[in-house]
């Protein structure tokens, strides 16, 4: 209840003197206690660690009781900035519009000023040494991950005959259309 | 009639968007100023929004008419620009050849992979959408507390510092008090008006300060009149009648 961030569960067991078998009981009993469906405060394991929340049914009341807005959704941009971050990252901001395709700098901007991208460190092999980005827990947090390991593979996003159905696309448009016999 | 400056004839233009809310001048001058992002701004909801509030029988309609034309294709011309494919030359100062199909659908693949992967980001975002921290922010943890040196000089600077008393050196060993100066000109005064220059004929310059500010104090005290006919000249004190 004193930390507005996630506490691992090494944190729990130095503060508490719990063993961590003790820990993982007294933890999974709180989760049953703090449960979404039974109760206004839920406990939440995220961004390795656990966290107590408001239950989103509250969210208006709580967002009244603070007198503050809900921050704006993110663009469509914004989420595919961050998945490249989340599975291709830590890369740079070239990198990312090299994905993308087109220039995604002001969308990077927006979400570091918010928090869910950081500088992790910098690329030494690119020319300039450009920073490198990545994730942050704030992102896990808001949703709802432990880890990037909860995230599904990115493999398994898109089915293998998709795949396949849009390279036979594109190729065969390249080729060059077949001789015709002169008559 | 009402007319308004060249130039603003959107200024009653008032806009209500999920990432603003307000004139329309004002959207456009925080989009040049960078404070909002022109990939956030819907521009067809904004052309819908100018649409909806026409009005055909105001006498400068055509003027607003073109001044939003001007101004949303500069919007449009903006965000194309700013969507456009960032040109990154190679190292040798050739330009990116153009991709073999092979390649370009290994990269069209990758970023429907990316694009699939930000379907499901949305998704989670919004379930977890409205869960507010219980406990309030502790200070930041060791190690991400940013210091700028700037700032923590300034700080230091402020906190020891003092505020520098005037220099006092020149004045010399004060031996005199405001009140003797008072009896002195009591004393004067009761011969009739004096001059201030007769009465401080004998004065240090110190001396003469304080008789002034003695002179001032019992004018104030309602003991004496002081009388100055012009500006920097002679000035006479007379008791009270």
């Amino acid at each position: 209840m004193v930390s507005s961030r996630p506490t691992s569960t090494a944190d729990l067991r130095s503060a508490t003197g719990l063993t961590e078998k003790e820990t993982g009981a007294a933890l999974l009993e709180l989760q049953e206690r703090y449960s979404q469906q039974t109760s206004g405060i839920v406990l939440r394991n995220v961004a390795g660690g656990y966290l107590l929340s408001t239950n989103p049914a509250c969210s208006a009341a709580v967002e009244r009781f603070r007198q503050e807005a809900r921050p704006a959704p993110l663009s469509g941009a914004a989420h595919e900035v961050l998945a490249c971050a989340l599975y291709l990252g830590p890369l740079t901001r070239s990198g990312i519009s090299r994905v993308r395709g087109v220039n995604s700098d002001a969308v990077v901007r927006n979400l570091l000023e918010r928090g869910l991208l950081v500088e992790v460190g910098t690329d030494r092999d690119a020319p300039g040494s450009p920073a490198l980005l990545a994730v942050t827990d704030e992102f896990l947090a808001a949703t709802g991950a432990s880890s990037a390991e909860d995230f599904p593979a990115l493999q398994e996003l898109v089915a293998p005959e998709e795949l396949a159905r849009v390279r036979e696309r594109l190729i065969s448009s390249g080729e060059p259309p077949p001789a015709t016999e002169a008559p | 009639m009402i007319f308004e400056p060249p130039g603003r004839s959107l200024s009653g233009f008032t806009v209500e968007l999920d990432v603003y809310s307000g004139p329309y001048e004002w959207l456009l001058a925080l989009i040049l100023k960078d404070e909002l992002e022109i990939f956030e701004v819907p521009l067809r909801e904004l052309v819908d929004l100018y649409l909806s509030s026409r009005d055909r029988e105001v006498a400068n309609s055509l003027e607003r008419d073109t001044d939003f034309a001007g101004s949303a294709a500069a919007l449009v011309l903006l965000k194309s620009s700013t969507l456009s494919p960032a040109v990154e030359p190679e190292a040798d100062g050739v330009e990116d050849e153009s991709l073999s199909p092979k390649e370009l659908a290994e990269r069209l693949s990758e970023y429907l992979k990316i694009r699939r992967g930000a379907e499901h980001l949305r998704e989670r975002f919004a379930a977890n959408a409205g869960q507010h921290p219980s406990a309030h922010t502790l200070p930041p943890r060791r190690g991400r507390l940013r210091i700028r040196p700037d700032r923590v000089s300034l700080a230091a600077r402020r906190a020891f510092s003092r505020l520098l008393e005037p220099p006092t050196r020149h004045l010399g060993p004060i031996t005199v008090t405001l009140q003797e100066l008072a009896n002195l000109i009591s004393v004067a005064l009761a011969g009739g008006p004096v001059s201030y220059e007769v009465l401080t004929r004998d004065m240090d310059r110190l001396n003469r300060a304080v008789a002034f500010a003695a002179a001032l104090s019992l004018a104030q005290e309602g003991r004496l009149t002081l009388s100055q006919p012009e500006p920097l000249g002679p000035l006479t004190l007379a008791p009270s009648p």
